[in-house]
């Protein structure tokens, strides 16, 4: 119809027998014709491709909720979560992080903290004694050795890491947890600003305000010493079988570092003075998720740890 | 340790404090208690019956009795004890005490119980029911009462010699209730020294007393005793043994009673013993000794280990009629090191190695004296007191300033009166003009415990009580400084790995010599655990690997595919000196089922995240690891880490590749971005090469070598794709040229194509 011999340039082909009127009305006439039935065409033309990309789209459907292929997101630990979580607060607070040896010497372990041979303390803490006259430390509190030589007075630094104590291991006894160290010196470091700190720290630890106590406690490495309680976040101090019923629980040894152990840091106590405590870990991520269960963090089992 | 609230009330005058509250002071001013708990309530119930008559039930062991229990009235009660008859006076509880209630035996009613000494928590004593000699029915049961036992975490007594005993917690309670403590007389009667002396190293035993006493009758301690004792967990025994018990527990000051008749000689020698020396002692057991123990010996040898346990010939027996009484002190490290290394803790060695006080060995005898007369009747004092005394260097007095003290605890408000009023309570010596401060220290906290002024700010602190600081905001540096480069490097790849799926585990820095062997890691490579406890920690880790395979087959027993990392220490010797500690990198990819080529692709597209550049090398396998799926993970030529399968016959089930990184490496080798490259501005040409190979060439090795023959306008060469057939392997790789200067011309590109055309040639048919 449209086409060089179509019907249409049969009879364009004819308008020369027209006259020049005709011609102007037959012309005008022909390309409305012409116009109409390029644009009819036009419109079925989209019409098919439109129904032919419809139809193939069609075909595409797409379950989306099918699983997507590869991995999914892995966890970390929820040792390695509240670690990052307590470092950043502390470096917030001007505290160095320093990181300490698993393998410590028994002078830094013991002799450095004013722990000597023979001295009834070391049977607090059971030890692993190693082949090569070494042990594995039992508390990060050597890292306050090294730290004292390596960044002098004043100085404020932690020391998260994990500590082994040679235990029978059940649902709330492990030979390897976690500790973190904390150690600031200072001129006038007093015993009121170890108890604001501590407050502000644990605070923002729990994310909610708490109550804190000190009480006497025997730690060779500080003098005075002190076991410090939190009020029972369960129950809020009323009493209940988390705390005991007394209200209290008790989180972490601290007190005013010796001067012995000062001195042996190459630090004058008559000059400074600090503070010094060893936060668990461990003990504040099972308070955390409620885990029951102190070996299924080193249990290596995805069912757990997928959960974190 | 467990302390008697009647005990400490007996030492305080007019102590008020209920003994439900005790506890809880002592907790927050002095040491730790653990649990406050009532002893013996049923003494105000239980009452003296007399059996009045005693029926055997047949065909049991039992028998049905009436008994006249006074206030209670007379009652039928079953008892199946082999002394119970008709006339005895024994002890009758009530139902509703002690567990008892009114029930039925053998179709009997038995309303009540006759009680043994064990069932009255008097003594172990259980082979029948108590009898008395004496008493009247309905009358209580003598010298016994209601008590409240207050138990002390001994660890937060490890400083404190004197809390060892009853009159020390005593004292700091009086301090505490603010009521004066009740003095202990110390006065013997002057005479010539029952025995004589020799103390060969004054070091090692700074004072040895002794009393000597004759007439001695060996019996049954009264009830009041036994219960005392059982009370705080001692085992009564007789009454000689029972007063230097009591006195252990009262004193804190061991004391031991051997039978005079049988020491020999007229002397007592505290030496070191022999090498090999035996010594028999009174549990039974016979100790070979070295020159490192210390003994009481007497003409023919030990007759005990000094400050741990007495000989067993002289041990006192019924037929016992003279004894000698020794108080004694002795060096605190040397009686720990003793009862150590014999493996053997007494309630002596426990209390010695906190450093007693040597001042104390006379008035404990002075007490012994008061005590045996009561429970030995007609007990006679020999001669006077033997006492060889090497006092010990005195504590200086300790000098501080109010100022000093009000810092240290940060309490501004802190007066002179107070800190003298709570040192003087304590029994320091005080005196104090303008603030300065000169104290003493009694004898009983000089062996250790206090020497310094730091020492005072303890004591002072407790004592106001730490909730009476007001807290105070330290002062808060302007600079934070950064997390260390090491640190924020690990937690950037913790993020990447959980990102890339991987879940993260921690294993134990031990490892059993099983999990070494299995893996063929040199056992005498690994620091050894001298003293484990529990099977699987003999060595430390030279390797994250045997746990990581322990990881891996235990969740192959939960998951079809999983995808976990650790990162841990590996820990290697260095002879005498502290090992190595190295951190590493385990990730692991399983899978159950399919061929596991893609774990091991994956884990190197891991290995390529962590560390940009890095290239694998295929290497011998360890014994275990696939034997043809091993590679060396390098970077610039340097051994990085490992990405190996597990060998199959490692694993249960399904495949795992593991990939392993030396992050000590790894981080040494990062190099910081440098300079940028402008942009290319003329446009590259590129070609494709197809290199016929053998079937086990390596795409790595074909990539290599045509780099290097492929001239310095190449850019980039390509591994596409690569076909296997009949007669072997063919590869294709893209080569893009290019020059930094100018467009190559046709020529150009065709010239570097046949040049590297005929050098594959050359090399791969
Ligand atoms: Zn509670």
């Amino acid at each position: 119809m449209l086409g060089r011999k179509g019907k249409l340039a049969e009879v364009s082909k004819d308008m020369g027998k027209l006259s020049p009127e005709q011609r102007g009305v037959v012309g005008k006439l022909l390309n409305a014709a012409k116009q109409t039935l390029e644009n009819a065409l036009t419109e079925r033309k989209n019409a098919f491709e439109a129904a032919a990309l419809a139809a193939r789209l069609e075909r595409e459907w797409v379950d989306l909720t099918a699983p997507a292929a590869g991995a999914g997101l892995g966890s970390l630990h929820p040792l390695t979560q509240i670690q990052a979580e307590i470092e950043d607060l502390f470096v917030s607070l001007g505290f160095t992080v320093l990181d300490g040896p698993e393998v410590e010497t028994e002078f830094n372990n013991f002799d450095a903290l004013n722990i000597p041979p023979d001295h009834p303390a070391r049977d607090m803490q059971d030890t692993f004694w190693l082949s090569n006259g070494h042990l594995l430390r039992t508390h990060t509190s050597p890292v306050q050795v090294r730290g004292m030589k390596k960044l002098g007075p004043p100085l404020r630094m932690i020391a998260p890491g994990r500590v082994f104590r040679n235990e029978e291991v059940d649902a709330s006894h492990e030979h390897t947890f976690y500790q973190l160290e904390g150690m600031m010196v200072d001129k006038d470091v007093s015993v009121a600003h170890l108890i604001y700190f501590m407050k502000t720290l644990l605070s923002a630890i729990f994310k909610r305000d708490v109550t804190v106590r000190l009480r006497p406690g025997y730690f060779p490495f500080v003098e005075p010493g002190f076991e410090l309680d939190i009020q029972c976040l369960i129950c809020n101090g009323a009493g209940c079988p988390v705390c005991k019923q007394s209200g209290w629980v008790e989180l972490l040894p601290c007190g005013l570092v010796h001067p012995n152990v000062l001195r042996l840091g190459g630090i004058d106590p008559e000059e400074y003075s600090g503070f010094a405590f060893g936060l668990g870990l461990t003990r504040l991520v099972m308070m955390r998720y409620a885990i029951d269960d102190i070996r299924q963090l080193q249990g290596g089992d995805l069912r757990f740890l997928t959960q974190f | 340790m467990k302390f008697s609230y009647n005990w400490l009330a007996e030492h305080i005058d007019g102590l008020t404090v209920p003994p439900a509250e005790i506890g809880k002071l002592i907790t927050m001013k002095t040491a730790e208690c653990e649990g406050v708990e009532a002893h013996g309530a049923h003494f105000d119930h239980v009452v003296i019956a007399k059996v009045l008559t005693a029926e055997p039930i047949p065909g049991t062991h039992l028998a049905v009795t009436s008994v006249d229990t006074g206030r209670y009235g007379v009652k039928q009660v079953v008892c199946g004890a082999p002394n119970c008859r008709a006339g005895i006076l024994t002890a009758y509880v009530p139902p509703g005490h002690l567990g008892v209630t009114t029930a039925k035996l053998r179709g009997v009613d038995s309303d009540g119980m006759l009680a043994s000494a064990k069932e009255l928590g008097i003594s172990a004593e259980d082979e029948g029911i108590i009898e008395f000699a004496e008493g009247e029915p309905g009358s209580a049961i003598p010298g016994c009462t209601a008590d409240t036992i207050v138990e002390i975490d001994n660890k937060s007594l490890t400083h404190r010699p004197d809390l060892w005993g009853h009159h020390g917690m005593a004292r700091e309670v009086a301090a505490i209730a603010g009521r004066p403590l009740n003095p202990i007389a110390a006065d013997l009667p002057a005479g010539e020294p029952a025995v004589e002396i020799e103390i060969r190293d004054p070091k090692l035993c700074p004072r040895f007393s002794a009393l000597r006493f004759e007439n001695v009758t060996v019996q049954p301690s009264p009830l009041w005793l036994q219960q005392r004792l059982e009370s705080v967990g001692l085992n009564p025994i007789n009454n000689i043994v029972d007063v230097t018990n009591y006195l252990m527990a009262e004193l804190a000051q061991p004391m031991h009673a051997y039978d005079a008749a049988k020491l020999q000689g007229g002397k007592i020698i505290v030496r070191v013993a022999e090498e090999g020396e035996p010594c028999p002692a009174l549990n039974g057991q016979t100790y070979t000794l070295d020159s490192s123990h210390l003994v009481i010996s007497d003409a023919g040898g030990p007759v005990g280990i000094a400050g741990v346990i007495g000989g067993g010939p002289s041990a006192i027996s019924e037929a016992t009629t003279t004894i000698l009484l020794e108080a004694a002190n002795f060096h605190a490290a040397s009686i720990r090191k003793t009862s150590t290394k014999l493996k053997l803790r007494t309630d002596a060695s426990m209390r010695f190695e906190k450093s007693q006080d040597p001042a104390n060995t006379v008035r404990a005898l002075a007490r012994a004296k008061w005590l045996l007369e009561q429970v030995s009747p007609g007990i006679r004092l020999v001669g006077g007191l033997a006492d060889l005394y090497y006092p010990l260097p005195e504590v200086a007095p300790i000098a501080f300033d109010l100022d000093w003290m009000r810092r240290k605890l940060g309490k501004p408000d802190l007066t002179a009166a107070e800190v003298t009023g709570i040192l003087t309570s304590i029994a320091f010596g005080v005196t104090e003009a303008d603030g300065h401060f000169t104290v003493t220290v009694p004898s009983w906290r000089a062996t250790k415990d206090v020497s310094l002024k730091d020492d005072l700010v303890e004591e002072v602190g407790r004592m106001i009580g730490y909730a009476n600081l007001t807290p105070v905001p330290p002062l808060v540096p302007s600079v934070v400084p950064p997390l260390p480069p090491e640190r924020a490097y690990l937690r950037g790849l913790r993020q990447l790995l959980t990102a890339q799926g991987y879940t993260e585990v921690y294993n134990y820095s031990f490892v059993n010599e099983a999990q070494a062997a299995e893996l063929g890691l040199p056992i005498e490579d690994h620091v050894r655990v001298v003293n484990p406890i529990a099977q699987g920690q003999e060595l430390l880790r030279t390797s994250l690997l045997p746990n990581i395979k322990r990881n891996i087959n235990d969740n192959a027993r939960e998951y079809e595919s999983f995808r976990l990392f650790e990162i841990g220490k590996e820990i290697h010797a260095r002879g005498r000196e502290l090992p190595e500690e190295i951190p590493h990198l385990a990730a692991v990819s399983f899978e159950k089922h399919g061929d596991g080529v893609a774990n091991l692709f994956e884990l190197k597209r891991l290995a390529g995240t962590i560390v940009p550049g890095c290239t694998l090398e295929p290497v011998e396998a360890r014994p275990f690891e696939h034997p043809f799926r091993s590679a060396n993970v390098t970077l610039r030529n340097e051994p990085i880490g490992r990405l190996f399968e597990l060998h199959p016959s490692m694993v249960e089930v399904g495949r795992a590749a593991v990939l392993d990184l030396d992050l000590t490496r790894v981080q040494a080798l990062r190099t910081a971005a440098g300079k940028y490259k402008p942009l290319r501005r003329f446009p590259t040409s590129a070609f494709d090469l197809t290199v016929p190979t053998a079937e086990r060439e390596l795409a790595g090795t074909v990539l290599g070598f045509i780099r290097e023959h492929s001239g310095p306008l190449t850019l980039d060469v390509r591994y596409l794709y690569d076909y296997k057939g009949d007669k072997g392997r063919s590869m294709t790789f893209r080569i893009t040229l290019g020059a930094a200067d100018r467009t190559l011309t046709g020529e150009e590109v065709t010239a570097i194509r046949s040049q590297l055309l005929a050098a594959v040639a050359a090399k791969y048919q």
